[in-house]
């Protein structure tokens, strides 16, 4: 049976890709910081299709995390097809008004977890290949956002971790994804800060989780390497990546007042 | 004839090191002048740029690891110049750096107008051959370290605005370069931060730059590296460190916020950035690849 590890699999989009792979008969390896949710979705996802569901609580903004997930996979001398990092942490609150503590869990999570998470990984993948690995970026990488500086500077740079990696692990037969949403509905507080922000075009390119984990999936699958769910989406972030960065973060740079 | 002009140099040499004490520095140091803390600022580009910022009479504050080559750009600076360098030993990876250089500059209240962010990590064939720690350590460096001082550093430069930020990214960071893959990502988040900071900071009179340079000849290695993967055009692009320096400087001044130091690497760097980036990571995928 063939496995596939989510890291920050218990909620979100995370989740959704969870529930695509379940649906593909993949087992499951969860790993999220919240125990009552990763057992909530351990319950569902297994009563649900028919695979085996193993959850592991850690926080993935620690160091010591991937050396912790790989012991544990380990023990069950798995068929890694799959490494999805999931996990990240954003919010309307950025850079100056958060704390340098979260500034720095923000970095870390973002993207020194996959990093990480991918280095320590890539010799199980290499000998399950073809394997996958997929990041999960945000349209924010696309642009800098000046209301959103560090998660919008932290997605890009997991942007660019992905475009290098599926060159240097193509030779590995690893394919490796970046997906790249816009605003997705995971939580009430999304909802209503898209509908503020961005107003009639943030509801209609904003997705549901379920649809997005679906999505990235089933492109995941077929090698690609940048995905962009939804139709409206897919349109915003042709032009945020053709268009001058300079005109982009004047115009997505809207102080509150 | 050699060594007649080996002969002149070292006459040359002698004579510069026995001038120097001759004409002792009358001005005395003036600790009300502005401040600039360059982080990073002992050795390459950073030292570069705290020439310029010495040439243009700000007093300095230099932080990198190691004392003795603190000290040696101390004393370059000062015997040079009529400035006052601060040097404070700090590895700006380790998580409490920013706070206690943040806190030594509060409590002395520094009248710090400028802040350069110059501190970084790469190397070749990075991902696939470092140790995790090594890549984190990148991470740390490359990333955190900006993003931490700026962030402890804002009150000062608030209160002394107009104040400077400049952040010392790198061609790199305008599309993925494979084989420098952590390097390259990070530099990309350097770019996407000052983007950010630049708007964020505008009414506060705080101007933000970022330095983009393309292959900068500060050690020898990186001449050999730059020879080998990109022939004659890397070597017609590459700058000395010192011109690098004083060319940001002037542009920071100017409130430039994307710097890139000479004609080549500006056309070269335009060009990335225009091209789709699939294209261009090919590109740098096969010239990475040559040995």
């Amino acid at each position: 049976m063939s496995w596939a590890l989510i890291a920050g699999g218990s909620k979100g989009i995370g989740l959704g890709i969870a529930e695509a792979l379940a649906k593909r008969s993949y087992n499951l390896f969860l790993v999220a910081r919240n125990a009552d949710d990763l057992a909530g979705a351990k319950d569902r996802l297994e009563n649900e299709f028919r695979v085996q569901v193993e959850v592991l609580s850690c926080d993935l903004s620690q160091p010591d995390s991937p050396d912790i997930i790989y012991a544990w996979c380990i023990k069950k001398n798995p068929e890694l097809k799959i490494l999805c990092n999931a996990a990240g942490m954003g919010g309307s609150s950025d850079f100056p008004e958060l704390s340098l503590v979260d500034t720095r869990t923000m970095i870390r999570l973002n993207l020194e977890s996959a990093v990480s998470l991918s280095h320590r990984f890539i010799p199980l993948l290499k000998m399950a290949a073809p394997s996958y690995i997929l990041n999960v970026g945000s349209m924010a990488g696309f642009a800098p956002i000046p209301i959103k500086n560090i998660y919008s500077a932290t997605k890009s740079a997991l942007l660019f971790f992905s475009y290098s990696l599926k060159n240097l692990l193509k030779k590995e037969n690893i394919s490796v994804s970046c997906l790249c949403p816009g605003p997705v509905y995971s939580k009430p507080s999304i909802e209503q800060e898209t509908i503020k922000k961005l107003g009639m075009i943030g509801r209609q390119m904003a997705v549901m989780p379920g649809m997005v984990g679906e999505y990235a999936v089933r492109c995941m699958l077929r090698r690609k390497l940048i995905i962009v769910p939804g139709k409206l989406a897919r349109f915003i972030s042709f032009l945020l990546r053709m268009l001058p960065r300079r005109f982009l973060a004047r115009i997505l740079y809207r102080p509150e007042n | 004839m050699k060594h007649l002009i080996i002969l002149c140099i070292i006459g040359l040499n002698s004579l510069v090191s026995v001038a120097q004490p001759v004409i002792p520095n009358e001005l005395p140091a003036d600790t009300t002048k502005p401040y600039a803390l360059v982080a990073g600022g002992s050795k390459g580009i950073g030292y570069g740029i705290a020439l310029a910022l010495a040439k243009r009479g700000y007093n300095l504050i230099l932080i990198a690891r190691h004392m003795d080559t603190l000290q040696a750009a101390k004393n370059k600076l000062e015997s040079a110049y009529p400035i006052h360098v601060e040097v404070l030993a700090f590895d700006l990876a380790y998580e409490n750096s920013a706070a206690e250089i943040g806190k030594w500059c509060t409590e002395r209240n520094i009248r710090l107008k400028v802040l350069c962010n110059v501190a970084g990590l790469g190397g070749a064939n990075d991902y696939l051959s470092y140790p995790l720690d090594s890549l984190r350590y990148m991470v740390r460096l490359n990333i955190e370290s900006c993003m931490a001082l700026s962030l402890i550093l804002l009150p000062l430069l608030e209160k002394n605005a107009p104040s400077y930020i400049l952040n010392v990214a790198s061609m790199a960071g305008f599309a993925p370069i494979p084989v420098k893959n952590i390097y390259s990502a990070t530099k990309s988040a350097v770019i996407f931060f000052s983007y950010s900071l630049r708007y964020q900071l505008e009414d506060k009179n705080i101007s933000v730059s970022c330095l983009c340079p393309g292959p900068v000849y500060t050690k020898p290695e990186i001449v050999q590296d730059t020879r080998k993967k990109l022939g004659g055009f890397g070597n017609k692009m590459a700058l000395d460190p010192g011109y690098v320096g004083e060319y940001a400087v002037k542009k920071t001044f100017n409130k430039r916020l994307i710097i890139v130091p000479g004609k080549l690497a500006k056309l070269s760097s335009s060009v990335i950035r225009f091209l789709p980036r699939r294209w261009v990571v090919g590109i740098y995928n096969g010239k990475g690849k040559k040995k």
